[in-house]
């Protein structure tokens, strides 16, 4: 079916790039998932100069392979030489199976000298069950980390944190976005002007936004050299706990308010002249006709705004990424981030995300029920 | 009656002159820094910049014109391609975002074209799992699929950059609504005249699609050129940043170069504003799809 070939790629990428991610993820959030060490086995080393270390031997002349054996710990010797991390398991494993004599046996003929991944060692001289060193398997940890998750303080201030970011930027920036919008569409002139003027904030990185903010946040900067020149003290807005998400949440506000405020002016644009006199002539002043009849031909605009901005607002990550210092104003895809990333614990950064994402469907559903109620009206 | 009238619109105006200033005013800010010298010499003396001040000490009837202070200067542009790899950074960019545009542009296309003209059994279905994939926030994906990259050797690769990005829902989404405007009778002529299914999507609904193509490759190539999050984790070679990776370079943990960093924040913040201001049709007009922050 040519319907089916034209829409592979994209099902394909999906499946691969989102749907299976999301399966994994759930996987994760029940193990101690660690990215470095699926890298353990895939590691190379030189067998020899390894052993040499280990048994301390400087010269491989006149070795006697009895003492040696007497000295080498295979368990050990993976441990601290190679640096393995074992499972219960595995050890007893290697305590039974691992074949130390053929392993000296070769040392002391000098057949090791040569570089050997961590795996094909094991596949060497293990005489059963090398299957377990091949590649990484974390370990089932069942609701351990959503145990820990629960007591861990970090987790619920990141998730007030989100969450009072989403609900103080949203309502915010919606207005705002509507006030301009309702100003904008007055008899003005320039209305192009100023719809240029706020759409560049919006299409402007993140990054870039940051730095700059960065800039005029900091301690010499520009906003306390203002709040000066009237009289106020100086605030170190970005380090300061208390101040540090304000000062992120104002300039998220400043970055997306323009681009929610053209979407407006394209709706109100989109009401008929002929209701706006009508409601004129039927008397409906100033105030009257903004509720009663603007607001509610708006409803699809404030509805599509509401639910990016919750969105957008809920996953806020870059912003915070580079203005935010102190944990304690950590957004949870933040605290995500660093669990996962900086401290290699993606199992358990797998845990707040499947939380997180439990979280926002909630929120979805809730606010794509009130969206669809307030249209009846 | 006129009189009210008159005082709506000064309020109307006094508002949305406030809120350009504010809105442009970084900006502006940024670039006088951006022009400032790091020091300068001036009665026998090497002088720092304040680039802070308030009031700013302005005069850009001099010349070389006065940013606080001290002679305006270009020089700090140069020096940012000396001391950090810019150039690389900018190539690495426009890779990541024309590949990524290119791939939604061709797979969103078929596929829009599929759900909105041809019939197949499941269509509805796949389409409504599709959208319901819209719900999935990034951050559960995110470690997965860093692991499926390190698995396949692909971190700082490009192909490790572009891949997970090459098609979105909201692409296919954007272009099925235009190929569904596309009327059927059209169709439905030439499929008379013999045109196969293939060629009917090529030579007749695409270009009628045109303002689709453009739209999604606008808000495409903006959307990957201002992205940080999937370079920040899959790139850990400063040969393999993308700017938005690379502007965090100016701030050392004794030190932040902020003319450089200014500079480095407007060089690549200019093209997006060309493509803004030649294109803003797309971008205002149908304002009402956005990738924008995606």
């Amino acid at each position: 079916m040519v319907g089916y070939a034209f829409i592979s790629p994209i099902v394909i990428a999906l499946a691969i790039f989102l749907v299976w991610p999301v399966c994994e993820s759930f996987y994760y959030s029940f193990t101690d998932y660690n990215p470095l060490r699926q890298q353990e086995y895939k590691g190379t080393f030189n067998a020899q100069e390894m052993l040499q270390e280990y048994l301390m031997i400087f010269d491989m002349k006149n070795l006697h392979k009895d003492e040696l054996l007497t000295r080498f710990h295979p368990v050990d010797f993976l441990q601290t030489q190679l640096g393995l991390h074992l499972t219960k398991r595995q050890k007893a494993v290697i305590q039974r199976y691992f074949n130390s004599e053929k392993l000296i046996d070769d040392f002391v003929n000098l057949r090791l000298n040569r570089i050997m991944s961590v795996a094909y060692f094991m596949k060497t001289y293990m005489i059963k069950d090398s299957h377990m060193f091949t590649y990484y398997k974390p370990s089932w940890l069942g609701w351990k980390n959503f145990k820990i998750m629960i007591r861990d303080p970090y987790f619920w201030i990141s998730l007030k944190n989100s969450i009072l970011f989403s609900l103080i930027v949203t309502p915010i920036q919606t207005f705002l976005a509507l006030l301009l919008a309702i100003a904008a569409n007055q008899k003005i002139r320039g209305v192009k002007f100023f719809k240029t003027t706020f759409f560049i904030p919006s299409i402007t990185s993140s990054a870039a936004i940051s730095m700059v903010f960065m800039m005029l946040y900091s301690k010499p900067g520009l906003i306390n050299r203002i709040l000066h020149y009237f009289g106020m003290p100086a605030v170190d807005w970005l380090n300061n706990v208390s101040t540090a998400l304000p000062a992120v949440m104002l300039m998220n506000i400043w970055t997306t308010a323009g681009y929610f405020m053209v979407v407006f002016l394209a709706g109100l644009q989109g009401i008929p002249k002929s209701l706006i006199e009508a409601a004129e002539i039927d008397g409906a002043q100033g105030w009257t006709r903004l509720w009663k009849i603007i607001m509610p031909l708006l409803k699809p605009q404030i509805a599509y705004v509401v639910t990016l901005g919750l969105i957008g607002t809920l996953q806020v990550f870059d912003q915070i990424y580079f203005l935010i210092k102190n944990q304690e104003n950590y957004t949870t895809s933040m605290y995500i981030y660093t669990n996962a990333f900086n401290y290699g614990r993606m199992g358990y950064a797998s845990a707040i995300a499947v939380a997180f994402f439990v979280i926002i469907l909630f929120f979805t559903l809730i606010q794509r029920r009130v969206v669809r109620e307030e249209s009846y009206f | 009656m006129v009189k009210r009238w008159h005082t709506v619109t000064v309020i109307a105006y006094v508002i949305l002159l406030i809120y350009a200033v504010v809105s442009l005013g970084p900006f502006i800010w940024a670039f006088l820094v951006s022009v400032t010298p790091l020091t300068y010499f001036s009665h026998g003396k090497h002088l720092g910049v304040d680039i802070m001040q308030w009031p700013p000490n302005i005069n850009p009837f001099t010349i070389p014109p006065k940013v606080f202070g001290a002679p305006a200067t270009l020089y700090n542009y140069l020096k940012v391609f000396q001391v950090v790899p810019f150039a690389r950074w900018i190539i690495n960019t426009v890779i990541y975002a024309g590949i990524v545009t290119i791939g939604n542009l061709i797979l969103d296309a078929f596929a829009g074209y599929a759900f909105a003209k041809i019939r197949f059994p499941g269509r509805e279905l796949i389409f409504s799992i599709l959208l319901a994939t819209l719900m999935i926030p990034g951050q559960i994906t995110i470690i997965p699929v860093y692991n499926l990259m390190v698995k396949y050797s692909l971190v700082n690769t490009y192909y490790g950059l572009f891949l997970p990005k090459l098609t979105s829902v909201t692409g296919l989404f954007l272009m099925r609504q235009f190929y569904m405007s596309v009327p059927n009778e059209i169709e439905e002529a030439a499929k008379i005249d013999g045109a196969g299914i293939f060629r009917r999507f090529v030579q007749i609904a695409s270009p009628m699609a045109r303002p689709a193509f453009a739209t999604l490759a606008i808000y495409t190539f903006l959307g990957t050129w201002n992205d940080f999050m999937w370079p920040l984790i899959i790139t850990s070679d400063k040969s393999m940043f993308t700017l938005t990776m690379g502007l965090n370079f100016f701030k050392t943990s004794y030190y932040t170069f902020w003319q450089l960093m200014m500079s480095a924040s407007i060089l690549m913040t200019v093209p997006m504003l060309v493509i803004f201001l030649s294109f803003q049709r797309e971008f205002v007009e149908t304002g009402v799809t956005s990738a924008v922050k995606g």
